[in-house]
């Protein structure tokens, strides 16, 4: 008997606008101590599954067929009571998003301790003792418990929702995308915490993401879904390496992974599938390449492949030797093969030196007796340039000051010193009343689509909201609207008009908030992570999407993320942050091949790898970014550098010390110089990089079989 | 000093600001009106100019402006607000009475309304889309945009004409006369006229913190935390709990605030319910033009929302962790 049993699960919403069938007839099973993953599509119905788990399900969802067993229980039929005392004590949670998943007004430790005590009649103190102790095993100070989650950053309320997680040591953990958000780096972190202490306490996993490389890297067996379908499933090694479902291997393509940049990420064209009736023809058809009219009949079944681990639902499966080669071309998913170098226009944007800082508050005395502010110095002398039609990529850790940067050259926040020049025109020009100007021109989008849409706005006064505002295309508001919301792949546009944010899936509502910005038609887009909510696949069409507007509409773009794969894909040039300062910049190419300073390399070695034959070394830089108050004196990198030397403490290196061309990196004892340098720029050289993209089928076939 | 305490001064100090900027504003609009309350009285014929330089000289008004002014400010601000002119009376013995009985009538009044309409907002914003919820709305957000006149005349037609429960005037029998405050409050007399106002009043006040709350539970209801909160296994009670703390701070703020306006009286109440509160004697005696009494009622009034505000500002930032309390922002 396995651990989870889910046959035939069917669960819909209930809508103003009718029936959204949002898992139809999905099964699987879990084992004891085994990692399930769950990948798919932003709306492939992943989190409602879960949901449908945990007995979440808001109140217009409902499980309409099939049954959850858990150890044997069916959970459907339990009542709200008998539910209770499985939640937590069997069955734990880490929610999608930590940053508002934490009650803001209670303190992390007391939230717990809550969760202990709602199960288990132990004491205050016993209690307590616990929360030390779990705060200890994630990695966080055990005197924080009485810490609001506010004061912790995104990557530590992470490890707080894991430690509640633990707390009473479950059968099965559930984590929704529990790194969605977070930068590489921290997320690298925390998935191998869950690893370690999952493997610890024996339990099971069920991991949601749309990241395929994380469930490559720690997962035994996963469904895919798409249009609440279960396309593909089985073991890892068997669908990752050889994928026999059109849609995995769209998915596959799509993920976005550090190459030598020449080869363009192939993505599958559309959006996903209408969820109001529920599916008589194959869900993926309308995207699938391999469609035929068989297709259009019905949906296939979810058949065993013999011998192995491994089932897929698509009516051509005999022939996935074949598709399985096609789909590697671009051209099968109908996107022509060009990456025209487009001709960069004139400078749209420069800065010279750009500073931002921030003056700490200070005691009422000092400030009287006139003592010097500290500084944060969130953005400290950045030097940049970006054309039209050019996509410049900022990438760092968060709290690096990237999204300072961003507010800074968006003129959000007034920039401290240095040069601005934009469109021809100096800072001082738009800030003497032509800012309305600059805000139409202008257009930021922003790092959290859940702050900045109000959630008491429909989709269509959300979009339309800029048009009112700068008066633009009014006569014309309602085909603006349309059109961009088609432009960012919210289609049928007219099925979202009506809608509140809270009835979009994450990814939707990121994109309702990318069409924000577009209806104005700026010459100048700025986007602070608008990927990271969305899945691989409609990420991957939002890079694109962005590539063509650079392209067509001549407009410049400036890209901002952590995630290092994602702008190796979209950009043209590179620019890596850290504390503040640009460390490294340079064309994508030439940054992604030869990283010069240890830093990019090791944000490079960061990203994971989707093939799960390929063994990564897991790079884990140590520490945190030092205070940015009090930084050390020489190269800021220093505390955390493998290969720091005396040298690189007395002064600092500035971004011309490496220089090769267009390439610069601020860096004595860059990479890939010394052919002695350390194991830093040995691992990725070895593992990570160098493989093509994925083993072609017929070798892949012997090799797993 | 600890960075809350940093926060109290600065929130202090401007609330002294504010107090000294609407102790002027009193002054200057008052010497600025027309007339003088002795117009009155020399046009009646009662008063030879002789006597009127005396009684100018006696209450300072031949002073320059600035030297009555700082007299003024001393005296205001230490609670000396002189005698009334009208009523050759000390200002405070004029006042005093009629603030206690707004007060004794507004204060319970309001506390009620703030737990129980905060009560049920929390529970019907909970079970939104329930039947009791739209009847609650409707009910209160009527009683609200009624004018309190209205309401109130209408409850002394039915329970006072129809019914007879209750007495429709004043504050006590005109037989009784009892002496000293616990005297008049604690009695049954008393409570028998107190009931009308005092419902009338919870309802008017009602529909404010039921929808604050409805809608701060309504936002909350569909929050990722309290997603957790039920992952974790509590009960609907309990999650509702939490539901509520999340959204107590906009309640509270409010309730601070409307305590300070409280103060000021509800005129139309008092004068329906011919109670003998602040807010009518405030316009008694702007009509008289007796300003010592005008000077004194507006600056308790104006005082009372000052110190309310401080109130609300200290409430909200000792109840909302995430209120940093600096002000300043880093990275
Ligand atoms: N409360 C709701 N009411 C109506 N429809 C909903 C509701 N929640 C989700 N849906 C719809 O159900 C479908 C599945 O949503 P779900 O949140 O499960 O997707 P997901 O795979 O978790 O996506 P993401 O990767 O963006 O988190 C989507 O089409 C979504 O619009
Ligand atoms: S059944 Fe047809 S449409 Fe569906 S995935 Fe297979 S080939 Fe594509
Ligand atoms: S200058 Fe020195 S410390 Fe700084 S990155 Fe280069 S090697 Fe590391
Ligand atoms: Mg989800």
């Amino acid at each position: 008997m396995s651990l989870l049993d889910i046959t035939d699960l069917t669960v819909t919403y209930s809508t103003d606008s009718g029936t959204v069938h949002a898992v139809n007839d999905v099964s699987f099973s879990i084992d004891e101590g085994v990692n399930y993953g769950l990948a798919g599509e932003s709306g492939s119905g992943k989190s409602t599954l879960a949901e449908a788990v945990l007995g979440l399900l808001p109140g217009n969802g409902s499980v309409e067929s099939g049954s959850i067993e858990f150890n044997g229980r069916d959970l459907t039929g339990l009542s709200e009571r008998e539910r209770r005392d499985v939640l937590w004590e069997d069955i734990a949670y880490i929610p999608q998003s930590a940053m508002d998943s934490l009650d803001p007004v209670m303190s992390t430790g007391a939230q717990i301790r809550q969760a202990i005590q709602t199960h288990r009649n132990v004491t205050d103190d016993k209690a307590r003792a616990r929360v030390r102790e779990l705060f200890e095993i994630v990695g966080l100070d055990p005197d924080r418990i009485d810490d609001y989650p506010h004061e912790f950053s995104g990557g530590m309320r992470q490890r707080v929702t894991i430690a509640m997680a633990l707390a009473l040591e479950p059968d099965l953990i559930i984590a929704d995308e529990p790194t969605t958000g977070l930068d590489v780096i921290v997320q690298d972190k925390i998935i191998d915490k869950i690893l370690e202490i999952q493997d610890r306490m024996d339990s099971s996993l069920l991991l949601i993401t749309h990241e395929i490389g994380v469930i490559a890297e720690t997962c035994d067996e996963l469904s895919i879904l798409y249009g609440g379908k279960a396309m593909e499933q089985g073991s890892v090694d068997n669908v990752l390496v050889n994928p026999t479902n059109p849609y995995t291997m769209g998915l596959k393509n799509s993920f976005p992974e550090i190459e030598e940049g020449d080869q363009d990420p192939v993505s599958i064209p559309g959006s996903p599938p209408n969820l109001s009736e529920e599916p008589s023809a194959c869900v993926f058809k309308d995207r699938c390449p391999f469609a035929t009219e068989e297709c259009e009949a019905s949906h296939p079944d979810l058949v065993d492949l013999p011998n192995r681990n491994h089932r897929s639902a698509c009516h051509h499966v005999t022939k996935a030797a074949q598709m399985r080669r096609d789909a590697t071309d671009p051209e099968t998913w109908g996107i022509p093969d060009s990456h025209d170098e487009s001709d960069r226009g004139e400078v749209l944007l420069e800065t010279d030196g750009l500073e931002k800082y921030y003056e700490q508050s200070q005691p009422l005395l000092d400030k009287l007796r006139g003592n010097d502010p500290n500084y944060v110095r969130a953005v400290d002398g950045v030097s940049l340039r970006v054309r039209r039609s050019e996509i410049l990529g900022i990438a760092g850790e968060s709290g690096c000051g990237k999204s300072t940067l961003g507010e800074t050259i968006a003129l959000l926040k007034q920039p401290t010193g240095g040069e601005f020049v934009f469109d021809g025109e100096p800072y001082e020009h738009y800030a003497d009343g032509n800012m309305r100007e600059f805000r139409r021109k202008v257009q930021i989008i922003f790092q959290d689509p859940f702050d900045s849409l109000n959630p008491r706005q429909t989709v269509r006064q959300l979009v339309g909201e800029p048009l009112t505002i700068h008066d633009y295309r009014t006569e014309e508001r309602e085909r603006a609207i349309v059109e961009t919301l088609e432009k960012v792949g919210l289609t049928p546009a007219k099925k979202f008009l009506d809608q509140y944010p809270h009835q979009l899936s994450g990814g939707q509502r990121q994109r309702v908030a990318v069409a924000k910005a577009l209806v104005l038609d700026p010459d100048f887009l700025i986007c602070d992570e608008p990927a990271s909510m969305l899945d691989v696949s409609l990420k991957v069409n939002l890079l694109n999407l962005l590539r063509e507007l650079a392209d067509t509409e001549d407009i410049g773009i400036v890209y901002i993320s952590h995630d290092l794969a994602s702008l190796v894909q979209v950009s043209d040039r590179l620019a890596i942050m850290y504390l503040g300062r640009v460390i490294e910049e340079g064309d994508v190419e030439s940054i992604a091949a030869e990283p010069k300073h240890p830093y990019t390399t090791s944000l490079l070695a960061a990203a994971p790898e989707k093939d799960p034959t390929v063994d990564r070394d897991r790079v884990l830089l140590d520490g945190e970014p030092p205070d940015p108050v009090s930084l050390p004196s020489g190269c800021v990198f220093a505390p955390r550098c493998p290969k720091a030397e005396d040298a690189c403490r007395e002064s600092e290196p500035g971004l011309d010390t490496v220089r090769d061309g267009d390439h610069r990196a601020a860096c004595y004892f860059p990479d890939g110089e010394t052919p002695d340098a350390d194991g830093l720029a040995d691992d990725r050289s070895d593992s990570t990089y160098g493989d093509p993209e994925f083993s072609p089928p017929a070798s892949g076939d012997s090799a797993s079989d | 000093m600890s960075e809350f305490q940093r926060f109290l001064a600065k929130r202090l100090a401007i609330s002294i600001l504010l107090t000294l900027v609407a102790v002027s504003v009193i002054f200057v609009v008052l010497r600025l009106l027309p007339g003088s309350p002795f117009e009155s009285l020399v046009t009646a014929g009662n008063l030879s100019q002789q006597q009127i330089t005396e009684i100018r000289a006696m209450y300072g008004l031949d002073q320059p402006m600035w030297r009555q002014y700082l007299s003024y400010l001393q005296s205001i601000l230490l609670f000396q607000f002189g005698y009334s002119i009208l009523r050759s009376q000390p200002v405070w013995g004029v006042l005093a009475p009629r603030l206690v009985n707004t007060l004794i009538l507004l204060v319970p009044a309001l506390v009620t309304t703030a737990v129980l309409s905060s009560l049920l907002g929390m529970y019907v914003g909970w079970n939104r889309g329930s039947k009791l919820e739209k009847l609650s709305i409707i009910a209160t957000t009527f009683l609200r945009s009624t004018p309190v006149f209205i309401t109130g005349i209408l409850f002394v037609i039915v329970f006072a004409y129809n019914l007879e429960l209750v007495p429709a005037f004043g504050m006590r029998s005109i037989s009784a006369s009892p002496e000293g405050y616990v005297e008049t409050f604690a009695s049954l007399d008393f409570l028998h006229h107190y009931i009308l106002p005092f419902t009338v009043s919870v309802l008017y006040y009602s529909g404010d913190f039921l929808l604050l709350a409805r809608n701060g539970v309504v936002e909350k209801r569909g929050s990722e935390f309290l997603k957790l909160h039920r992952a974790k296994g509590l009960s609907e009670m309990q999650q509702l709990a939490r539901a509520g703390r999340n959204s107590m701070l906009p309640i509270l703020t409010y309730f601070a605030l409307r305590l300070g306006m409280i103060f000021q009286g509800l005129i139309l109440l008092e004068v329906v319910f011919g109670w003998p509160g602040i807010g009518r004697e405030l316009v008694l005696a702007i009509q008289q033009q007796d300003y010592p009494l005008v000077q004194a009622a507006v600056f308790i009034m104006a005082l009372a929302v000052i110190v309310a505000n401080l109130v609300a500002d200290v409430l909200y930032a000792y109840f909302d962790p995430t209120v940093s309390t600096s002000g300043g922002g880093a990275a």
